[in-house]
């Protein structure tokens, strides 16, 4: 497009224009030069710039009134030369700045930007800005030496005005630009950066006008938001580049004491010329602090997310270079940076995560006491007032409230400690915290649910879940993120604090009142997980990491005060069949912990009238407690191992615990305790530290209020383990049976319940051979519930199935009334020559029983005694374990006849007179029986007692039946 | 009211045979765990690590012949055992190692146990019943050098040594040997002279344990009978009856005084563990867990006073510890 390449070409071409326009000073003569400008080349009009400008220049410079148009297409035109060439002379510069400046305020009208159009002032902005580009170096430095003081002053003032008065975001924005670049800060990368000496010049200089800058800054950046967000960016932009360049730490430190003496001349200058001493820059901090506290307070709540990034960058360069200077604003700062860590925004967030760490690299708050007093004075207010916030806040506000907690403790780092070495600090947050996570314990639900688990058949397990924490209802919000960031505020806590401290103060709380303690553990919990590292969020390491001895102390004594009786067998329920024995538990400083339930006083019998909400509550302490069991397990991995000792014993009390949630927790916490101590499974768990439990159940039978709990550990022992147990487990069950011997009044029903999980394992364990013969058993119900396991179990070979049919057949000819024995008359006390059973359990009769089947045995001397318990839930569990016994003994039929035999009696009575429920059950235990027995129960007691033809000869001689007979009758 | 007695603070399963005899071994320091050897009727010796309550090494070294005496040499890497197959074997336990660096064969078909004395580091006397049936040996450990023969006067008849105490009165001073036997006397031996210097009849029947505080000069044996035999030795040497303690059930199997002199403790026939204030008898606790004859009972020799331990084997396969240091 350049046509004139040489200055002669161009000087040809512009020289008539030129000419024209120094002649008569109109806007066409000014847009025929600007049209001719076009077509000269760079070089070509930089020889020719002053030619050119003079002309402008001199239009300007014509005194009167002049015309708008032309004054704003004089400026367009100045500032399209100067945009193609360079300044090179500083008196070229200073009259050209001064004269455009000029142009928007006449100095009739000093200090107000005079009504001019728009368009012009935009001109005169943009000329202004080309101009301070279109010088270099030296040149530019020119015009800040304080003699251009006055100069600067004006232009700064005048585009300040137009900032903030100025109703067009055009004029606006370049206006903010242009003192951007006024202060030597411009984004573009053209600008030769100051030397430390020019750069310290230039403070002195804006010295002066950062008081005027800064309220201006202030007041924009505090204005309408309707403005629009750009502006309110640079606004920011410019706020802290200006604050930063004077407030500088390194400048500051560099301006000597005393005000430098300046020549006569430069006297009244000198006046205008601020000594950046101590004492200024010490007021001048508490100005800004009020400003800063104005824009953080204002932005950080600025809908546009530009805003708040802007705001990060802000305390980015202020922590950076004012670091001194400013610190009495880093609260508001910090505040700022630290509530925008979660924002919404993930540019805001990343941005705020950068700055916190590079803060916390660069150790600015560990190394600065100042700093990290500011900061704990923060947290500690907010402490004070996070009750309050957290009762009046939503959602969102709860959030953003914790954010900033959880940023100062994170930013503290290292240093949290001085906020805890101070009680009322420590006090502040632990009261905080202990109100900000008090439970939601309205729900009934919770103490309603009750696991019945001990009625249905073996629970099969290995198919646990991975314990994971209960969801947790909160009284003060209910957002999931909410808790998670008050997790986060517990363990880094325990991550840099001194965890001695931490868990001595919470322990403190956790004891002191009721109120306190599900809190207080839960946030021992966390703290312990903090400090072992897990799931911690932080922004910079520790520097010593945690002391495996002194977490295992610390651990074991929150293990022992979490066991403790007190804390562990609380009122969770007020059933019928518990409600006795809990309420009898002994309370004492003593944990539950095997071995060590020694003496100690009985409580008095407390209130009957629990509260749902006590028992909700009491269920929610257990269960935090538990999943504190296996966080605790997790952190110290192997480590464990030796505290299952303690504390393998109370968690599977409570796995046997009939409060759904409490033993689902505690399943969990057994997993993560089997995980932790890499046992493959629950059962390697159960086995390989049986001797650990069977000491516990041992001793704790010896109490009887703990006997309830022993036998819980026991029923759950054999529901999860498998048969490899049961060797381990003999010992104990036999104290168990000696137990129950000498208290059958009172503990019976708890008692039953561990016998009847012991049958039900015994049936599941050594199913295949006691339900061979219930295969053939014609109970649907028992089909339904022996036939899956048999088919599991069972691996049907062909001579079995030859067996069966066999079988089938014989005793279908037997139910038809074909006995293959003579009457019963004549075969009295001889023993049948063919057995008729075909199987050949009966030949065991001589050699000793299995422990199994003599554990059976065992077990059903004692169902005889309670069979007639007073109790009618009682006697229908003696049948339900009964029947479990017969299947057990089945194969045994020498020694099974004989406890039949003495079962009869007492099975009788249950049939003739007793509840009709205990008749149904009963009539249920015996298989044989029941073929026929619903028909049977309506007749006769006589008849009614005849062993069913169908199953009793295939056990014994006929003759023996017949005594039955006679006995039963008597 | 008095305390009910306590529960044992642990049980100690898996010998799966009748545990004749108990020493702790927990003055050793951490990370050193405090140890407690037992000695079964299945021949076994079990290492138990109180720490884990659990055993560490199974020793098998007596032919699956009862052990009835258990005791280290110093620290707890040498252990002397022996057993009923007339063997005493001395193992080397240090890193993991479990074998028998050497054995005294004893020739002795009783169940008296050994008595074992430091004389001077590194240098042990040991007392046991010898060949013949109413002798006792004593040799020099670890030489095994015999140091003396002691054979009660021709027709004596005091039948077989049942239970045997080598004390001296302070480390470096003569020491002296004290054995029970059959016929329910208990005799002072003189060693160095090989010569019985008193005799006293304490029991009716065999006795079964002693034990012999030489501060006070006092000892205590139990027999099959239903008393204790308190006596004492005078500065002539000479052995009298002090106190007879009468007891409800009849026979102790063995009777052990603290090391402080302060308590003993008795294993009981009658499934029980008695524990006595040594200076007046008087009775402080009746432990009661066991479901067998008790046949051995133990105190541990733990720096801190406050971890140290009761143990008590018994018949029923059991070892209770216990922790009465607290409650008395």
């Amino acid at each position: 497009m350049a046509v004139f390449d040489t200055p002669q070409e161009a000087f040809g071409a512009l020289r008539p224009v030129c000419v024209q326009l120094t002649k008569a000073q109109t806007w066409e003569n000014v847009a025929q030069l600007q049209a001719r400008l076009g077509a000269v080349s760079a070089p070509a009009l930089q020889e020719l710039q002053e030619y050119v400008l003079f002309p402008l220049r001199f239009a300007l410079k014509v005194p009167g009134p002049k015309q708008e148009r032309l004054v704003q297409s004089v400026v367009q035109c100045i500032s399209s030369v100067l945009a193609a060439t360079c300044v090179k002379k500083q008196e070229l510069l200073q009259e050209l700045f001064s004269e455009l400046c000029t142009c928007l305020s006449p100095p009739s009208a000093l200090n107000k930007p005079a009504l001019l159009s728009e368009e012009l002032k935009l001109a005169v902005i943009q000329a202004l800005h080309t101009l301070m580009h279109s010088a270099y170096g030296d040149v530019i430095l020119s015009l800040y030496q304080p003699s251009t003081l006055p100069l600067l002053g004006f232009a700064v003032s005048l585009l300040l005005g137009l900032a903030e008065q100025e109703k067009a975001k055009q004029i606006k924005i370049s206006a903010l630009k242009c003192l951007q670049v006024l202060i030597l800060q411009c984004d573009c990368q053209e600008h030769r950066h100051l030397d430390e000496d020019g750069a310290q010049q230039c403070g002195d200089l804006f010295a002066s006008f950062l008081p005027g800058v800064s309220i201006t800054l202030s007041r924009v950046i505090t204005g309408d938001i309707k403005q629009g967000h750009t502006i309110t960016v640079s606004a920011i932009r410019l706020f802290y580049q200006i604050v930063g360049l004077v407030m500088s730490d390194e400048q500051l430190s560099r301006v000597p004491k005393n005000k430098e003496k300046l020549s006569v001349e430069q006297s009244r200058i000198s006046e205008l010329m601020i000594h950046r001493g101590p004492d200024w820059s010490k007021s001048t901090a508490e100005k800004l602090t009020l400003l800063m506290h104005k824009i953080v307070e204002s932005s950080s709540v600025h809908p546009h997310w530009k805003v708040k990034l802007e705001l990060v960058e802000l305390v980015h360069h202020l922590m950076k270079n004012c670091r001194q200077s400013l610190v009495d604003s880093f609260s508001h700062l910090l505040k700022a940076l630290v509530g925008l860590v979660n924002d919404e925004n993930s540019e805001v967030q990343n941005r705020c995560n950068e700055v916190l760490q590079s803060i916390a690299e660069q150790r600015i708050v560990a190394e600065n006491r100042a700093l990290a007093d500011v900061l704990s004075e923060n947290l500690h207010s907010l402490a004070t007032a996070l009750p309050r916030l957290m009762n009046s806040q939503d959602d969102q506000g709860k959030f953003s409230t914790l954010s900033l907690l959880l940023g100062y403790l994170k930013l503290l780092g290292p240093k949290i400690n001085i906020v805890l070495n101070s009680v009322a600090h420590l006090h502040r947050l632990s009261k905080a915290l202990m109100q900000v996570l008090e439970l939601d314990v309205t729900d009934v639900k919770i103490v309603e649910d009750r696991r019945w688990g001990s009625e249905s058949s073996y629970e099969p397990s290995g198919c646990l879940q991975k314990g994971k924490c209960q969801k947790k209802y909160f009284r003060f919000f209910t957002e999931e993120k909410v808790f998670q960031l008050l997790q986060q505020v517990c363990r880094v806590l325990g991550y840099y604090g001194n965890l001695y401290l931490l868990v001595d103060h919470f322990m403190g709380l956790y004891t002191e009142s009721v109120m306190y303690r599900k809190q207080s553990a839960m946030v021992l919990n966390e703290l312990i997980a903090g400090a072992a590292g897990v799931g911690v969020d932080v922004l910079h390491e520790r520097e010593d990491s945690v002391n495996m001895d002194d977490l295992k102390g610390s651990i074991t004594s929150i293990l022992d005060e979490y066991t403790d009786q007190a804390n562990w067998y609380l009122i969770t329920s007020i059933d019928t069949e518990e409600v006795g024995t809990e309420f009898s538990v002994q309370h004492s400083e003593l944990p539950a912990s095997p071995g060590s339930a020694r003496s100690s006083v009985l409580i008095p019998s407390s209130d009957p009238h629990l509260s749902t909400r006590t028992m909700n509550g009491n269920i929610w302490q257990i269960c935090i407690q538990l999943e504190g069991i296996g966080c605790f397990a997790a952190v110290l991995g192997k480590d464990f191992r030796l505290l299952l000792l303690s504390a393998l014993y109370p968690v599977l009390e409570k796995a046997g615990d009939k409060t759904l949630l409490i033993s689902e927790t505690a399943m969990g916490t057994l997993v993560d305790i089997c995980e932790a101590c890499s046992y493959d499974s629950l059962q390697c768990l159960i086995n390989e530290n049986s001797d650990y439990l069977v000491n516990g159940i041992s001793l704790n039978l010896r109490q009887l209020a703990h006997q309830p709990h022993a036998s819980r550990v026991l029923d759950t022992m054999l529901r999860h383990s498998d048969v490899s147990l049961l060797p381990l487990v003999e010992d104990v069950i036999q104290d168990v049976l000696s137990t129950l011997d000498q208290s059958y009044d009172n503990q019976a029903s708890t008692f039953l319940r561990v016998l009847y999980s012991l049958m039900a394992a015994l049936v599941q364990w050594f199913g295949t051979s006691c339900s061979e013969e219930h295969q053939q058993g014609q109970t649907a119900e028992w089909r339904s519930r022996t036939l899956s396991q048999v088919q599991q179990q069972q691996l049907v070979t062909r001579q079995e199935v030859e067996r069966f049919f066999l079988d089938y057949v014989r005793q279908k000819q037997i139910a038809e009334g074909n006995l293959p024995d003579t009457d019963d008359e004549e075969a009295d006390g001889v023993p049948p020559l063919a057995k008729p059973e075909p199987n050949n359990s009966d030949t065991e009769g001589e050699t000793p029983l299995p422990s199994h089947a003599q554990l059976a045995k065992d077990v059903m001397e004692r169902c005889i005694h309670l069979l007639s318990d007073r109790n009618l839930r009682v006697r229908l569990k003696v049948l339900d374990v009964l029947e479990l016994c017969v299947t057990v003994l089945h194969p045994h039929g020498n020694h099974l006849l004989p406890m039949a035999h003495r079962v009869w009696p007492a099975l009788v009575t249950r049939l003739i007179s007793d509840d009709p429920l205990a008749v149904l059950r009963a009539f249920k235990c015996f298989p044989p029986l029941n073929a026929r027995g619903p028909r049977r129960h309506l007749a006769p007691p006589e008849r009614a007692l005849l062993p069913s033809p169908v199953r009793a000869p295939t056990y014994q001689p006929p003759s023996r039946e017949a005594r039955w007979n006679g006995k039963a009758a008597e | 009211m008095a305390l009910p007695p306590p529960d044992p603070e642990f049980v100690l399963r898996g010998t799966s045979a009748a545990v004749h005899t108990l020493h702790f071994s927990c003055a050793g320091q951490e990370p050193d765990f405090p140890i407690l050897f037992s000695g079964s009727e299945n021949g076994f010796v079990h290492v138990w690590n109180l720490k884990t309550r659990r055993v560490d090494t199974a020793l098998d070294g007596h032919g699956r012949k009862s052990v009835y005496w258990v005791e280290t040499l110093d620290a707890k890497d040498r252990l002397l055992s022996q057993g009923r197959d007339q063997r005493i074997c001395l193992w080397d336990l240090a890193e993991g190692r479990t074998s028998v660096t050497d054995s005294v064969f004893t020739e002795n078909v009783g169940f008296c146990r050994c008595s074992l004395l430091k004389v001077a580091q590194g240098r042990w006397l040991m007392a046991m019943a010898a060949k013949s049936l109413e002798e006792v040996q004593v040799l020099e450990l670890p030489s095994k050098t015999s140091v003396c023969t002691l054979k009660p006067e021709v027709g004596a008849k005091l039948g077989m040594p049942m239970c045997l105490k080598l004390w001296q009165l302070d480390s470096g001073s003569q020491p002296w040997l004290l054995a029970g036997y059959e016929d329910g006397s208990v005799i002072l031996w003189n060693l160095s002279m090989g010569k019985a210097l008193s005799q006293l009849v304490c029991h009716q029947e065999p006795v079964m344990s002693l034990d012999f505080d030489s501060e006070k000069a006092k000892g205590i044996s139990g027999s099959s009978e239903k008393v204790l035999s308190i006596w004492s030795l005078n500065e002539q040497q000479n052995l009298q009856v002090h106190k007879i303690h009468k007891l409800v059930n009849s026979g102790i199997s063995d009777i052990t005084i603290r090391s402080d002199k302060k308590i003993l403790a008795t294993a009981g026939w009658d499934h029980r563990i008695r524990i006595f204030g040594w200076k007046k008898m008087k009775p402080l606790a009746v432990l009661d867990y066991h479901t067998a004859t008790v046949h051995c009972v133990s105190f541990s020799d733990h720096r801190n006073p406050t971890e140290r331990l009761l143990a008590a084997g018994s018949k029923d396969h059991r070892i209770s510890i216990w922790s009465i240091y607290t409650q008395t």
